[in-house]
């Protein structure tokens, strides 16, 4: 009886929260892709195939460089102590929005950054192409470092599992005694297992990369810019014609995006057959050496560390001239400001916990009562939900919330940070919860136990990693979330990114650095909580 | 109070002629009803000096005419645009919006859909203070007729600043602009149009190096355009080898080239507030031995206004606030270099001598050392031609 309730009142509650606010931008955003006259000014844009192919290569480089990072990060310190102690950081590195992260890796690199005063020094700045350069290459450093924790958490939490853990150790051993060095035994047992389950956030990745707008305007290329960039001042602009266009390049980044992913899959279902031959093939000697995992976290744990000191450091500083190390003097400015109205911050915890908290709730409850084919349609609409420009999501729910007299209410703001939250939190969530051995719930089964009380006993003390790491990673999704509240809030709210993207307009350093770092603050408790609590019950052996 | 009553009363009675005679019963009937009302400002927030000034009328307002002012910050007023565009379609009456900081293009698409309350402008008390004879911009904004539909606040000229123990005597006209830039390789830059202050430029550019300055009164077509723009763009080709990145990457905002003068990366930047770079001496973002200046045969100048969307709940509040932001004490402390440093849009001659007394007119370092005329902004037509044709060139 009460099972036969769950099933209907879930989807109702996902198909109101999520689902129509959702469909009701995409219908949106149909109807404007629907105008010729819209696709034709897009493809002649003079910059369209430039910044098309910009956008594809610095999402694919930065997720490359970063997929390759954590995956060596991993094989060569897991199981060791530094592994456990990295995650503290990682949680750290996680909380530390795009955005800032940007803004104070630009601080080191450009040419009057830190590096140039240090190393090139004179009476005006050397003439680096360091940021803004031609290829994006500062962009693709920017996104290969801050999404190498993402997916180095994403591992944690995957191996954090009780039972992932102990089933790979089992295999770990099986491997090493038939004869397969360290390396061989990841590449041939342990990665094939792992890497599908990791579908989901290396999409976020590889999509995000593509459609960011914040960072690609801080850093990025100008002449072209990245397509999202193009898109998004489109889609700002006071003429009803111009933002048109910017919905049709919002479309054509979209669709292009979807068959090169399409084209991906179909490669690697057809390449089976080859891999499956590599993988049989051995045994290999060939074994992991630990320095460059623990050189690349070196390089992580530094780059990080530079870019948080740069931000308090211009946080506090007034003039800052080149070439001196130091500035003139120090000074709270910026700070009092967030002092003086703290209601942008409470607003921002408030809205941060209420999303995340349900996020989380009803995405357990979806993977509860639905099955693996539901699961496939929810990622797809996740997916196009984070992969569509936010103006365009936010745009369509707005449409749909002004009609229903929703704007500007705190509901409606709440429904508007729920859209991307629910999203990450389910891609997130979805690969190590159905990951979980079905075994587990025959013998419950056979043991008769409720179903709640098999849930809060054996699974989700199996599944807090994974669980507590969606719940820090929706908490800091809704921490940023910057267009949406800008839309809903219609000037009778103001969040803390609202404050700190009008405020960085101007282009006061200090004040952005300030509230770029107490964006960071919150989301970094959450995480560090989070893997405090996460730490496994079960100690395994690890050879 | 008493000053700003009997400045009403003067006004009224210098005014009888040329405002209809119900004007004055009108205006207290407006003030009584703004009485409790609350105002959704929107108004742009990237500055720190801006949104204390707006938090300064606002304890004015609320306490000499009940009036709440709520600053609604904002990035962009394209943004506003689009909401009030959004909210008149699906027909809401209450609309989020009670006065909006405007001008140029937004003004002109939002006069275009009828999206404006008005007129009012004229009726304010206070804008009978307007110098609208000499200053022209105050009732032509970007060549499009004004019409009482946004009342103005500030006006604004293209300005170029930078450290004067730098670059000594500044090049005074775009042909000495080109061999500063020669001479100093790399350290010249403009933000990239559509960024405004980029297609300013570029207008100052067209207007420096046509011909004919008639034309530019008038909207122009496609196929003249390309004609008329050819001495711009020959002046672009020869000037871009020499500017930052050899003129193949931009900065996007006028916010960046300031970031990138006050690093010294760059040796000039430009603004449309000639008291900005004073400002930001005053503020310590750049050196005392800052200079500014504009071009001997003048750059492009313009008037922001105020205006009231056709949707707003308080339109009686609206036009408090509105003629508020138009009496000499509230001009008088917005063109203060310490409070913002916006020049006024009053005719000082016009106001009564202890009005007058309150504009400050000492100089700051950083002011405006080498000043020339404004010029009135080209027709609006001229902007998306402006904008495709540097794209088509530069963009790719």
């Amino acid at each position: 009886m009460r099972r036969g309730l769950a099933k209907p009142a879930t989807l109702g509650a996902l198909f109101l929260l999520w689902a129509l606010p959702l469909a009701a931008s995409l219908i949106a955003f149909m109807t404007v892709v629907a105008d010729v006259e819209a696709w034709r000014a897009m493809l002649q844009h003079p910059q369209l195939s430039g910044a098309l192919l910009l956008s594809i290569w610095i999402a694919t480089a930065g997720l490359a460089c970063a997929l390759t990072m954590s995956l060596v990060i991993m094989m060569g310190i897991y199981g060791t102590p530094l592994w456990r102690r990295f995650q503290a950081f990682t949680g750290a590195a996680l909380a530390l929005p795009h955005l800032a992260f940007a803004i104070g890796f630009g601080f080191l690199i450009m040419p009057s950054g830190l590096l140039a005063r240090i190393l090139a020094g004179g009476e005006l700045p050397p003439q680096w192409v360091t940021t803004q350069d031609p290829l994006g290459l500062s962009l693709i450093a920017c996104l290969a470092l801050k999404e190498t924790p993402f997916l180095l958490a994403i591992l944690w939490s995957l191996l954090a599992r009780g039972d992932v853990a102990a089933a790979f150790t089992g295999q770990w051993r099986s491997a090493r005694s038939l004869g397969h060095g360290t390396a061989s035994a990841w590449l041939r047992v342990l990665l094939p297992q792992i890497l599908p389950r990791l579908a989901g956030p290396i999409i976020i990745v590889w999509v995000y990369g593509a459609t960011v707008v914040d960072m690609a305007l801080v850093i990025g290329p100008t002449q072209p810019p990245p397509l999202a960039v193009i898109a998004w001042a489109d889609l700002n602009h006071a003429d009803a014609a111009i933002n048109a266009r910017g919905m049709a390049a919002a479309a054509v980044l979209t669709l292009v995006l979807a068959v090169i992913a399409a084209c991906v899959w179909v490669g690697i279902t057809l390449m089976q057959r080859a891999f499956k031959v590599l993988m049989s093939i051995g045994p290999s000697p060939l074994a992991v050496t630990k320095a460059p995992a623990v050189f690349l976290c070196s390089v992580l744990f530094a780059a990080y560390l530079l870019v948080a000191v740069m931000l308090v450091v211009v946080s506090l500083s007034g003039h800052w001239p080149y070439p001196e190390l130091f500035p003139d003097r120090l000074q709270l400015e910026a700070w009092h400001h967030l002092w003086r109205e703290p209601a942008p911050l409470f607003l921002s915890l408030l809205l941060a916990l209420a999303t995340s908290g349900l996020a989380i709730g009803l995405a357990v409850l979806c993977l509860e009562v639905t099955g693996n084919r539901f699961d496939r349609f929810l990622m797809a609409a996740a997916v196009l939900c984070l992969g569509l420009p936010a103006l365009v999501i936010a745009g369509g729910q707005y449409r749909l919330f002004l009609a229903i007299g929703l704007t500007a209410t705190l509901p409606g703001l709440w429904l508007a940070h729920f859209t991307a939250v629910f999203a990450y939190v389910f891609i997130v969530l979805k690969g190590p919860y159905r990951a979980f051995d079905p075994r587990w719930q025959s013998v419950a089964n056979g043991l008769n136990s409720g179903k709640l009380r098999f849930w809060l006993q054996l699974k989700a003390p199996f599944l807090k990693a994974p669980l507590l790491m969606a719940v820090a990673i929706g908490f800091s999704v809704s921490m940023v979330q910057f267009v949406p509240a800008q839309l809903m809030a219609a000037g009778r709210f103001a969040t803390l990114p609202m404050e700190a993207v009008t405020l960085a307009s101007g282009g006061n350093r200090a004040l952005t650095a300030s509230y770029a770092l107490a964006l960071t603050l919150a989301p970094a408790l959450v995480f560090l909580a989070a893997f405090l609590f996460s730490r496994p019950r079960w100690r395994q052996p690890w050879i | 109070m008493t000053l700003l009553s009997r400045r009403h009363f003067l006004a009224a009675a210098a005014t009888t002629l040329i405002v209809p005679r119900s004007w004055a019963g009108g205006w207290s009937a407006v003030e009584a009803e703004a009485k409790g009302q609350t105002v959704y400002f929107n108004a742009w927030a990237g500055s720190e000096t801006i949104n204390a000034y707006i938090a300064w009328a606002g304890g004015e307002l609320n306490a000499r005419f009940g009036v709440t002012l709520n600053h609604v910050k904002i990035t962009d007023a394209a943004e506003v645009v689009r909401r009030v565009r959004d909210e008149v379609k699906a027909g809401q009456q209450e609309g989020s919006v009670d006065l909006v900081w405007i001008n140029g293009e937004n003004f002109r698409a939002m006069k275009a859909d009828h999206l404006l309350f008005g007129p009012f402008a004229q009726n304010l008390p206070n804008f009978q203070l307007v110098d609208v004879e000499g200053k022209p911009t105050t009732r032509i904004d970007f060549a499009e007729s004004v019409d009482g539909l946004e009342a103005p606040w500030g006006m604004a000229q293209l300005t170029f600043f930078g450290d004067g123990a730098k670059i000594g005597r500044p090049p005074l006209s775009m042909a000495a602009l080109a061999d500063f830039a020669k001479a100093n390789s790399g350290r010249v830059s403009y933000p990239a149009p559509p960024d405004f202050h980029g297609t300013t430029f570029i207008k100052q550019v067209l207007v420096e190096t046509a011909g004919d300055g008639g034309m530019f009164a008038r909207p122009i077509a496609a196929g003249t355009f390309a004609e008329a723009a050819r001495p711009a763009f020959d002046f672009l080709d020869r000037l871009h080898p020499h500017l930052w990145r050899g003129g193949k990457q931009f900065q996007q905002s006028q916010a960046q080239l300031k970031q990138m003068l006050a690093d010294g990366e760059l040796l000039m930047a430009l603004t449309f507030n000639p008291n900005e770079p004073a400002n930001l001496v005053a503020s310590g973002e750049l050196p005392a031995t800052t200079i500014a200046w504009q071009h001997e045969k003048g750059t492009i100048g313009n008037t922001h206004f105020v205006a009231i969307p056709i949707n707003a709940r308080t339109k009686a509040a609206a036009q408090v606030v509105a003629n508020f932001l138009l009496s000499a004490e509230a001009q008088a402390r917005k063109a203060d270099l310490k409070v913002w440093g916006d020049p006024t849009v009053l005719a000082v001659a016009k106001l009564l001598p202890d009005e007058a007394k309150l504009f400050n007119s000492a100089t700051a370092p950083g002011g405006v050392r080498y000043p020339g005329p404004a010029i009135p902004e080209p027709h609006a037509s001229f902007v998306p031609l402006i904008e495709a044709a540097w794209l088509q060139r530069y963009g790719a």
